[in-house]
């Protein structure tokens, strides 16, 4: 079976395009499964991670996937990110160092998402960001990524990748899991079986509501980060079943999608060039806190 | 024996990363021991490189879960957050205070919603 792959671009349609490919192929399984790069002209770097996702799952069931007739740039492309490796095709240097090439973690891999991170962000060819900025960005990374360890319920791992675009000076990174989504916890939690994609998003972007069941606090993560992407200007996305919520300083938009994206996908860009301190003028204490 | 005991997070869970809920989990457990037994607990954070609102929620925030805030207030301390840590700190202990204080309360609204099935 072959199947044609568009131009992809972290965006509404990019997501919908890639989350079709699980729509298509629905019931296949123990088959071969082509995805035909011939009419992809453009492939941003990160969008490897949520098409990743639809790649596990036809794995998962047993079939063969291999990426074919891919065009000249988009293959230089997909070769420095190392996406081509996973189908045993060798990758590029990437000389410039702008990519933070995806990887396959498993769940219990922080350590190992730590030391990724602390090779990749500080690559030639992404810019010395402010302290405060890097730190801010690293823990939205970590919140991302825990969360993705604790809700998606999947053993396929957490697909993760980034990428640094200079002329726009922003850098995108992308954390995707192939797992039940978060309709499906934010159904079970509050017991409403009808809750539609773009609610539960809603739902889980609302300060203090989490689907833990352990009797803990959270519902912090996503939260936090949303206020950080406020004060950098930069965009955040969440991609999770039929759901698509986009995050920026001027905007906020929830969108059915066209077609069904088999996990969660999270792609935060940030303005690389922010010098915002992320800090209040007054120092707390212990006794400022409790 | 003393009364006032000093935990360091690094050396407890083994890295000077704070971000799973398993090692949030047993800064936790030995806190509310000591805690439980009226010492004064202090928590260092000395060396620690990353810490997120997941960890903290585990190792502060379900405190509130066991003691009160006037108890909280008596035999608590941090040390070695820096401001921006503190002001994510202050977050989770907000955020846990609403949360004992009124669990119910957080789902009543959207209870009410009825959505289109997908």
């Amino acid at each position: 079976m072959k199947f044609n792959v568009p131009v992809i671009r972290s965006n509404y349609n990019g997501f919908d395009s890639i989350a079709s490919i699980t729509v298509k192929t629905k019931d296949v399984w123990l088959d071969s499964i082509e995805l035909d790069f011939s009419t992809c002209s453009f492939f941003e770097a990160n969008m490897t991670a949520p098409l990743y996702a639809v790649i596990a799952q036809l794995r998962d069931d047993l079939n063969d996937v291999s990426i074919v007739n891919v065009p000249l740039e988009v293959s230089t492309i997909l070769r420095k990110n190392k996406f081509l490796n996973v189908f045993n095709q060798p990758d590029s240097p990437d000389t410039n160092q702008t990519t933070l090439p995806f990887k396959i973690f498993k769940l219990s891999a922080g350590d190992q998402f730590n030391d990724y991170l602390d090779i990749y962000l500080n690559g030639k060819g992404i810019p010395d960001m402010s302290e405060a900025l890097t730190k801010r960005f690293r823990q939205s990374l970590f919140e991302i990524f825990l969360n993705a360890t604790i809700h998606s319920q999947s053993g396929s791992g957490i697909f993760a990748c980034g990428q640094f675009y200079p002329n726009k000076h922003r850098l995108d990174f992308t954390i995707s899991d192939a797992g039940v989504g978060i309709r499906e916890n934010v159904r079970k939690y509050t017991k409403k079986l009808q809750l539609d994609s773009c609610k539960a998003i809603e739902w889980a972007m609302t300060e203090g509501n989490t689907t833990k069941t352990d009797n803990q606090p959270g519902g912090l993560g996503l939260k936090l980060i949303k206020d950080f992407i406020q004060m950098n200007g930069g965009k955040f996305q969440i991609v999770s079943r039929y759901g698509y919520y986009e995050f920026s300083a001027n905007n906020v938009s929830v969108q059915k999608m066209e077609n069904d994206f088999p996990g969660t996908c999270i792609n935060i860009e940030i303005n690389t060039e922010d010098t915002s301190s992320y800090c209040l003028k007054s120092e707390l204490q212990s006794e400022d806190i409790f | 024996m003393n009364n006032q005991i000093k935990l360091k997070v690094t050396d407890l869970i083994g890295s000077p990363l704070c971000i799973s809920t398993e090692d949030g989990q047993k800064v936790f457990s030995k806190i509310e021991y000591f805690m439980k037994d009226g010492k004064q607990v202090t928590v260092s954070f000395e060396n620690v490189t990353m810490l997120i609102s997941l960890f903290l929620n585990v190792v502060i925030g379900q405190l509130y879960g066991s003691f009160s805030e006037e108890v909280i207030r008596a035999l608590l301390k941090v040390e070695g957050l820096s401001s921006d840590d503190m002001e994510l700190l202050k977050r989770v202990v907000d955020n846990a205070k609403k949360y004992y204080s009124n669990k119910k309360s957080y789902d009543e609204a959207w209870l009410e919603e009825d959505n289109n099935e997908e």
